[in-house]
């Protein structure tokens, strides 16, 4: 199992590198230059006593933009040296690796600084999100399956594909009017109420979780179609084995025979959807914190396009694809877990 | 020659089964198909049937499927034949019809008013109308979908058969009642009528307080008009004018010089212009000083306000914004630079002699006295498109012209004034009806947008869908076929693929492309090619499992040792087998892209505006006002999408339990 994982993780860290290589390549296609942006600011500000060609190179040295692209990828992981500015200086390390997201333009601080409490939210929300969806769906899928061809399996099925057909956005958007507007329940949208501030730490997680609920209530209904189903197939594929036939001849009581035999089979690919769609829901929750303005990354990242702040960008699709690796990772691992013919085979 | 009827029987013989297979599915699916089945010999041979056939077959038993296809193909209609018959100016926007809810009465004259019209006016999306005996109709979109209120909502002073007058400006009824009192409705917050309340803004300029308490004496009126938020109005030569200085900027300028002997005022959007009895104009604030207009003669006259000074002004009537004079001797003059083809002055046939002339938001409609009816200027609503129709007075909505003609047969005459008692029978009428799906929030019509959105959407989804589907076709065959570590390198390939958050990375790339100088067409084909790159790793891990599979079976062994090339067997002997499987998936995946490219549109990473797109459409839609008030603008676009993405998903499930032999085993 250690050799397994070990292997997995080395895999990862490949294809981290490959895609970081790529991302940085793609954010370098971009028409920016921070070092000729400052050296001008400082030249056209010193009113002609400083020379723009050493400024440029200057500041070209200090974000370690100088060298070819691939020296200046190295630095940007943290794993090659900077040019000194001063003669007979050793240069320094300063990059992913160190912990320097780089600078946001927006906010004139340190991009790791930014993404704090966003990150708080964004995890806090896909967390209850997780847990609500299963809640609904693992029971939801189960009975489906078991009442297979039922009226109300059908009902469960047609009001599924409704479901995964919408896109987020509609699905949210009817919400709001429903539950927002008509029924006045929940706010339109924000994080807390104004003049908020001055609320005990109590009051203001209530308000916290009171804003958030539609989103809530919009993330779990957007994962209900596609779970149901999955939940559900697998379910369905598994109460077709012939150890479920075994059990039931056997005379075991029906609970049993579902919960305990069939529920084990249909787990290996339910944990590989649950892990994935609870990394996927980073990405995901993008549009949900868009459409309802809640601070997290997905809004930060949205705004970060808008207002090319390029470095929070880098920065956070960095960390998706971070987290999507890592999701490829827990599968790969947890599914050595349940499922023993796959150590055996590697 | 035998030969040839040979052919053409077999061609006949083709038709003719095309058309009974056609006319079976029909009749089966709205009749069912058990009486077929009832009718056919049990002790009969079964015919042996492909697999593909009864797939088919099985397929069109299934009646949710078959509703689901013809929606789609209904679809696909719509949104690619549709914007042929609807075309659409991209860049079109008209701030009077933003926001507009459905609406299809624009241009309904209410039927009691139909056979006894006296007046008809109107700025923007309502019309009133006044019959001859006295009573007040309005029509078109008459409610302000964000406050409200309803122009229908008559106020209480009117009642039935005691009105005089009636205009109609922006968002504001002015009318007069046979007793003398002057009522407004609608919109009063920029002075339109009643008190001045917001004197803090010095553009407003209130209702004179004798008309808002007195009385006047009806009989005296010589004319009431309304532009966008003001009012004039005109007893016994007097002018009185109030309303929004903003909307007319010469207001203060011609209160001011407190004309007497005026006969008439007219608003376009900028300038009052004041007509007298004597058949003079006067436009304050030096508008018309240098000012040149275009004649019905055909000529330009270059100092217009000279060329006036020896002529006899007998009517004034204005656009948006131009202003038409017609004179004495039935000349027509059109004055300002015109954005609609106003100038555009028809000849008038010799012999005729224009009496009247009425205007609309961008239109002018000219009556003569041989009884016909000239329009010419905006003509995209139809407005403009009578050139010599037979009728006795002309009436002009603003994107509607209304031709009447006299009850008794007296010949033509001036429009009928409160007084003289002549009551017009509608003829017909012509230019905008409404909008079946509202107005967004630049005014241009949802529905339109929807058929062009449709188009872009559908077309940005199959192009998508092909490129992934090649990219997908290409590494799942080979690295399937050829395994070893022609399979490791494409699919350690894939899997870095399948690594990318898709939405993040596409607002990326999207946001990448939009810093480079490059055509909306290259952007929008750029999109296409990223979202199908993107989204191709599940069907190549498909097709690679299923070729997996395919690759041991006995006929590929056979191409094999007849020496048949690798990748020809690959391409030709295996693919074939598993299109069915691609097939499916390419149709969910169709789903699929509409929704991603819509999401991306959405965030305002994909199609941009004004260029529209299922997804863009939506975008500003999640405010609490445009979610309460401006419902259609959200709700249509959402309802063709979620249309479209359903029956693409049921299709595809249903194409997929067919073509499952287990599915059909177990029922």
């Amino acid at each position: 199992m250690g050799k397994y994982i070990l292997k997995r993780l080395f895999y990862i860290l490949v294809v981290f590198l490959l895609l970081s290589l790529m991302i940085y390549l793609i954010y370098n296609m971009l028409p920016v230059d921070k070092a000729a942006e400052q050296a001008k600011a400082e030249v056209s500000g010193s009113k002609g006593e400083l020379n723009y060609d050493e400024r440029y190179e200057f500041w070209q040295k200090q974000y370690g933009l100088d060298g070819n692209i691939f020296q200046r990828y190295l630095r940007w992981l943290g794993v090659y040296r900077y040019t000194p500015t001063k003669e007979g200086e050793k240069g320094y390390f300063n990059g992913l690796l160190q912990g320097n997201l780089g600078e946001s333009r927006l906010f004139n601080k340190p991009v790791s600084e930014v993404l704090v409490e966003p990150m708080k939210n964004t995890i806090f929300l896909n967390i209850f999100a997780t847990i609500l969806a299963l809640g609904i769906t693992i029971p939801l899928g189960i009975f489906c399956a078991v009442k297979r061809g039922s009226k109300r399996d059908t009902a469960v099925q047609v009001g599924t594909i409704v479901g995964f057909s919408l896109p987020t956005f509609i699905i949210a958007i009817v919400f709001i009017w429903l539950f927002a507007v008509v029924l006045n329940l929940f706010p339109v949208s924000g994080m807390a109420t104004a003049g908020s501030d001055s609320w005990t730490s109590w009051q203001k997680f209530w308000d916290k979780m009171y804003h958030l609920c539609l989103p809530l209530i919009v993330m779990t209904f957007t994962s209900l179609g596609g779970m149901t189903r999955y939940v559900r197939a697998s379910m369905i594929e598994a109460l077709s084995m012939d150890c479920i036939r075994t059990a039931r001849a056997k005379g075991l009581r029906e609970k049993v025979v579902i919960y305990s035999h069939a529920w084990r089979n249909a787990l290996i690919p339910i944990v590989t959807l649950v892990i994935g769609w609870f990394l996927s829901i980073f990405s995901g929750s993008l549009m949900i914190e868009n459409i309802f303005a809640l601070n997290g990354i997905g809004k930060t990242y949205y705004d970060a396009l808008q207002n090319n702040d390029n470095e929070i960008v880098l920065a956070l699709q960095m960390f998706y694809i971070f987290i999507s690796l890592a999701g490829n990772l827990i599968i790969d691992i947890v599914y050595g877990f349940v499922d023993p013919r796959v150590r055996v085979n590697k | 020659m035998d030969q040839n009827s040979n052919k053409h029987e077999k061609i006949d013989n083709v038709f003719v089964r095309v058309g009974k297979t056609l006319w079976n599915w029909t009749r089966r699916m709205f009749m069912g198909a058990s009486k077929d089945l009832a009718n056919q010999d049990i002790f009969e041979v079964e015919k042996l049937e492909s697999p593909s056939k009864l797939a088919v077959k099985a397929f069109f038993r299934r009646k949710i499927a078959v509703v689901a296809l013809c929606v789609l193909i209904a679809m696909f209609l719509f949104v690619f034949v549709g914007p042929v018959i609807f075309p659409m100016d991209m860049n079109y926007t008209d701030p009077l019809q933003m926001n507009l809810a459905p609406v299809m009465s624009m241009r309904s004259v209410p039927r009691a008013l139909r056979g006894n019209i006296r007046s008809i006016n109107g700025f923007s999306n309502f019309t009133v109308g006044v019959s001859n005996d006295n009573n007040l109709y309005v029509w078109g979109a008459t409610e302000d979908a964000l406050t409200g209120v309803d122009m229908a909502d008559f106020p209480a002073e009117i009642t039935e058969g005691n009105v005089a007058y009636a205009a109609a400006g922006r968002d504001h009824i002015i009318a007069i009642t046979t007793d003398g009192k002057i009522v407004g409705w609608g919109d009063k917050s920029l002075a339109q009528y009643g008190e001045n309340k917001n004197t803090a803004n010095p553009a407003l300029v209130g209702m004179p307080k004798e008309l808002i308490d007195g009385t006047i004496d009806v009989s005296k009126v010589d004319s009431l008009t309304c532009g966008l938020q003001v009012t004039a109005l005109v007893i016994d030569g007097k002018l009185y004018m109030w309303g929004n200085g903003s909307a007319c900027l010469n207001l203060a300028d011609t209160l001011k010089k407190e004309y007497t002997g005026v006969q008439e005022v007219i608003f376009s959007n900028y300038y009052a212009v004041v007509l007298f009895k004597d058949g003079t104009i006067a436009c304050e604030g030096g508008y018309f000083n240098f000012a040149s207009a275009s004649s019905s003669k055909g000529t330009k006259v270059s100092n217009f306000t000279s060329y006036l000074a020896t002529k006899k002004v007998v009517n004034i009537t204005a656009t948006d914004n131009c202003f038409g004079f017609l004179l004495s001797d039935g000349e027509v003059l059109v004055q300002s630079a015109s954005r609609y083809n106003e100038d555009k002055i028809p000849t008038i046939p010799a012999g005729e002699k224009v009496v009247n002339l009425v205007s609309g938001t961008r239109h002018f409609v000219a009556l003569t006295d041989a009884g016909k009816a000239y329009a010419w200027g905006h003509n995209d609503y139809g407005q403009s498109k009578i050139n010599g129709v037979e009728c006795d007075a002309v009436y002009a909505g603003s994107y509607q012209t209304y031709l009447a003609e006299k009850n008794d047969d007296t010949g033509v005459s001036s429009p009928a004034s409160y007084q003289n008692g002549v009551g017009y029978e509608l003829e017909d009428s012509y230019g905008l009806r409404g909008y079946p799906f509202g107005t967004d929030n630049r005014g241009r019509d949802t529905l339109t947008r929807i058929i062009h959105g449709g188009k872009m959407t559908m077309t940005v989804g199959a192009v998508a869908v092909i490129v992934s589907s090649i990219i997908a076709i290409i590494i799942g065959c080979l690295s399937g076929y050829f395994g070893g570590w022609v399979d490791m390198l494409l699919m350690r390939i894939t899997e870095i693929f399948s690594a990318i958050p898709f939405l993040p990375f596409a607002m990326m790339l999207s946001y990448v492309i939009r810093n480079y100088d490059i055509s909306e067409n290259m952007r929008i084909f750029i999109i296409m090619i990223i979202l199908g790159v993107l989204s191709w790793t599940g069907l190549a891990r498909m097709i690679r499992g299923q070729v997996l599979a395919e690759r041991e079976k006995e006929f590929v062994t056979a191409a094999k040792s007849m020496g048949v090339k690798e990748s020809k067997i690959a391409f030709k002997h295996i693919l074939p087998n598993i299109i069915s499987v691609i097939l499916v998936s390419m149709a969910l995946d169709f789903a699929g892209c509409l929704l991603t490219e819509s999401s991306l549109s959405y965030l305002g990473f994909g199609v941009q505006q004004p260029r529209p797109t299922w997804g863009n459409m939506l975008n500003g839609a999640n405010n609490s006002i445009v979610i309460q008030n401006y419902w259609w603008q959200w709700l249509f676009p959402s309802i063709f999408l979620a249309i479209a993405t359903i029956s693409i998903n049921i299709i595809g499930d249903t194409i997929r339990d067919v073509l499952d032999p287990k599915s059909s085993q177990e029922k």
